[in-house]
């Protein structure tokens, strides 16, 4: 396994905790490459190396322990001056499928990212958004769910 | 012949079509020009038509150029399928702002007077604001023909709804209107008489509005001392279903066939409603009705000529007031602001380019009609929007934008007093409100802290129980809410903005605090949290009553060019012919003397369908 390869796995890792979706659907959207390499171009390798690293150590310290993971993401991660505003990016853009520029204080303390601006990553990714499914319906404007659906109740998906 | 590919392909120049004496030149490729277009061309007439805006969508892949740009643009406002043009153009809702006291706000295309600042929009593009309309297709009722008969306000039109009760059919089958005449006898009175039905079946109701239903129907509301019952409607839509068999009794004993997508291959889409929930800005599949769908039947007749990229600057006329010539600006790309003039010929003009730009053309050329009333009476339906979430989980964000509303407030006595309203019910949510969903996302996220499962957990709380009801609030014509144009304001071409000047009076403002009373008990009674706040520093922020509330345009603009009976009051007669000169006709809702509480577009194709009458007989 290449260094990418195995950055792109943890990325996925990563994915998988901060959207509850699996392993299995976050790679059904055929987005993870195409994000990986978004947030990479953004926020640069020494950032991306940081925030996996930390995310897989706090993994490895708490194995199937949710209670104990959320207590060391909160502390290490989400709350971290640096890492906290771009996991929150990472976040959005597995939903919507943007990327929204981290906030001015973030660039106030770490300096300016050239290509860190917002818009939307590629029609795919606007059509591939978590949130649509997680709603049970579908990105407006695409993958309809055909004629008289809508009159139905929602399938709205169970969490595990 | 001009045209190859079926007719879907311009190839005319624009010394030919200088060149050529036209039967009829018409401004604007949207549903009016498209429909003059179309019936002329079907009589044998050649017709040149000129669009301001780029025309490569006729294709399928056009089109879905359009699409992608919805897909990527970071705002998903009305206008976001389509590209920013210097060389004409458009409004955005995106580009309002709020005033400064005593001075008007030229930093966007639309120059704002106020002393309400409008965010109405419209498209320049092949096929006009359908291109990115809703398409709900109501009816005008009877009473709003007679306003100031029946209640003293506004004023008559020239004509009653019987008049205009065959075109409307016309309009209904051009559009392809999914519906159930059952549902719209909202005063009952039979308005559409003889077991007439819809082209298409009514497009099913969401699961959002049978909700509401349950708890709402059977609502009673007191208006002036006249109770009205209340009850969850289906509407009426340009948009494909399936097929009535009873309506071949309408259409010379033929099944109706619905239009699909545009394209110049077959392409078997758009045939039928897909539930997109985007209807706008822009239908992925073309089941919704717009303008190129009738305007490829004109192409298609070898009779018309389509000249996209090309503006109308001046309508020239002679000492009798006859059109003699109309001179245009034509820009090869929209990167550049290089162009070139000319002027074309034709034996009638028609000015088909909407109540805002028919009205700025016409004042840019030094004509205000005799009567000083061109652009004056501007209307809209100002949008009251409100909004909570419900008490269980409804679906909300599936379906066609909108399927149902409440229209039993849309007459009654009550008109002598303040306006009728009509509610929709909005199957996208908050979205027009709060830019719902991606707001709740980032609340939930950068504001709760949430990730993962308590993520989707609060996702589903706060978006699948939404309920947006946007009141659509009726505005009598007022000369002194006008479209004017000044050498001080210009786009890059040369040619004057328009600047809107509006102001909203007590007869509608009461509506608006009946509205939002209304909407209230609505939420109360179905154990609904209100989340509806108004901002003072909205754009669109009024006070009435000490309250405040914040309007939306409804671009539905209309009144720039009157018609009546009488020259000394009105732009154009009844047949939208502008009094002052004999060859050119106003076409569009900038004739209508009333808006009701309708939709404008079904109506004022309605019209254009009747003023083709006209024309006809003027070219024979």
């Amino acid at each position: 396994m290449n260094a990418k390869t195995l950055e792109i796995q943890q990325f996925l890792q990563l994915s998988v905790k901060l959207t509850a979706f699996s392993e299995f659907q976050l790679q059904g959207t055929g987005q993870l490459e195409e994000y990986y390499d978004a947030v990479y171009q953004i926020v640069g390798e020494k950032n991306m190396i940081q925030l996996l690293t930390t995310f897989d150590k706090i993994q490895d310290d708490t194995g199937s322990d949710e209670a104990a993971f959320d207590k060391q993401f909160r502390a290490k991660v989400l709350s971290d001056e640096k890492l906290g505003p771009i996991t929150r990016s990472i976040i959005k853009l597995w939903f919507v499928g943007t990327w929204y520029q981290l906030p001015k204080s973030w660039n106030d303390t770490f300096g300016l990212l050239e290509n860190d601006k917002t818009y939307v990553i590629s029609p795919s990714a606007y059509k591939e958004g978590l949130l649509w499914p997680t709603i049970g319906s579908h990105p407006m404007g695409a993958k309809a769910p055909g004629y008289g659906t809508w009159s139905a109740p929602p399938e709205i998906p169970a969490i595990d | 012949m001009s045209n190859d590919h079926g007719g879907l392909t311009t190839t005319i120049d624009h010394k030919t079509a200088a060149s050529t004496n036209y039967d009829a030149v018409i401004v604007g490729s949207g549903i009016s020009g498209a429909i003059a277009a179309k019936e002329l061309c079907e009589k044998g007439f050649k017709v040149l038509i000129l669009e301001a805006g780029p025309g490569k969508d006729l294709s399928l892949n056009g089109y879905e150029k359009y699409l992608d740009n919805f897909y990527t643009a970071t705002s998903k406002d009305n206008n976001a399928p389509f590209p920013r043009n210097p060389n004409a153009p458009m409004p955005r809702g995106t580009d309002v702002d709020s005033l400064r006291p005593g001075e008007p706000n030229s930093a966007n295309f639309l120059v704002q007077n106020g002393p309400l600042v409008t965010d109405t929009t419209y498209c320049k593009v092949v096929g006009g604001t359908t291109m990115h309309f809703e398409s709900k297709t109501p009816r005008m009722l009877p009473e709003d023909f007679h306003m100031k008969d029946k209640y003293d306000v506004g004023v008559n039109w020239p004509m009653d709804y019987k008049e205009l009760q065959p075109y409307y059919r016309k309009a209904e089958k051009e559009m392809g209107v999914s519906g159930e005449v059952a549902s719209q006898n909202i005063t009952g009175t039979d308005n559409y008489a003889e077991g007439y039905v819809f082209p298409m079946h009514g497009m099913p109701p969401s699961y959002l509005d049978q909700t509401v239903g349950k708890g709402l129907n059977g609502m009673k509301v007191d208006m002036k001392g006249e109770e009205h019952t209340l009850q969850v409607r289906p509407f009426p839509q340009g948009r494909n279903g399936i097929p009535n068999l009873e309506y071949k009794a309408f259409n010379d004993g033929e099944n109706f066939v619905p239009e699909g997508a545009v394209s110049l291959h077959q392409a078997e889409i758009g045939e039928r409603c897909q539930g997109n929930n985007n209807c706008t800005p822009i239908c992925p599949v073309q089941a919704k009705y717009d303008a190129r769908k009738t305007l490829v039947k004109a192409l298609r007749t070898g009779y018309a000529d389509l000249l996209p990229q090309t503006v109308a600057s001046k309508v020239v006329v002679d000492d009798s007031g006859k059109v003699t010539e109309l001179e245009y600006k034509h820009y090869d790309s929209m990167e550049s602001s290089e162009y070139e003039t000319g002027s074309f010929k034709g034996k009638i003009f028609v000015l088909a380019a909407n109540a805002i730009e028919n009205a700025r053309l016409m004042l840019a050329s030094g004509l205000q009609s005799s009567s000083k009333l061109m652009g004056k009476n501007f209307m809209d339906h100002p949008y009251l929007l409100t909004w909570g979430l419900l008490p269980e989980v409804a679906g909300t964000m599936r379906g066609t934008v909108c399927t149902s509303g409440i229209s039993d407030l849309r007459s009654g006595e009550f008109r002598k007093e303040h306006a009728a309203f009509a509610i929709d019910i909005h199957n996208d949510g908050w979205g027009w409100a709060t830019g719902s969903p991606y707001t709740n996302l980032h609340d939930i996220v950068d504001n709760m802290n949430k990730y993962g499962k308590e993520l989707r957990h609060e996702l589903v709380n706060q978006i699948s129980t939404q309920l947006l009801m946007a009141v659509m609030i009726e505005l009598m014509p007022d000369p002194s809410n006008s479209i004017t144009v000044s050498p001080d304001y210009t786009d890059r071409l040369g040619n004057m903005r328009p600047i809107v000047s509006l102001s909203i009076p007590d007869y509608t403002l009461k509506a608006v605090e009946k509205a939002r009373q209304v909407t209230r008990q609505i939420f109360q009674r179905l154990g609904a949290e209100d989340h509806t706040s108004y901002d003072p520093l909205d754009f669109g922020y009024v006070s009435y009553n000490g309250e405040g509330y914040a309007l939306r345009g409804g671009n539905h603009i209309a009144g720039t060019h009157i018609m009546g009976d009488d020259k000394a009051t009105s732009v154009v007669d009844k047949h939208q012919k502008s009094w002052d000169h004999e060859n050119l006709y106003l076409i569009g809702a900038g004739s209508m003397p009333s808006i009701g509480t309708s939709n404008t577009t079904l109506t004022l194709a309605a019209l254009c369908f009747k003023s083709t009458k006209k024309m006809l007989e003027d070219l024979i």
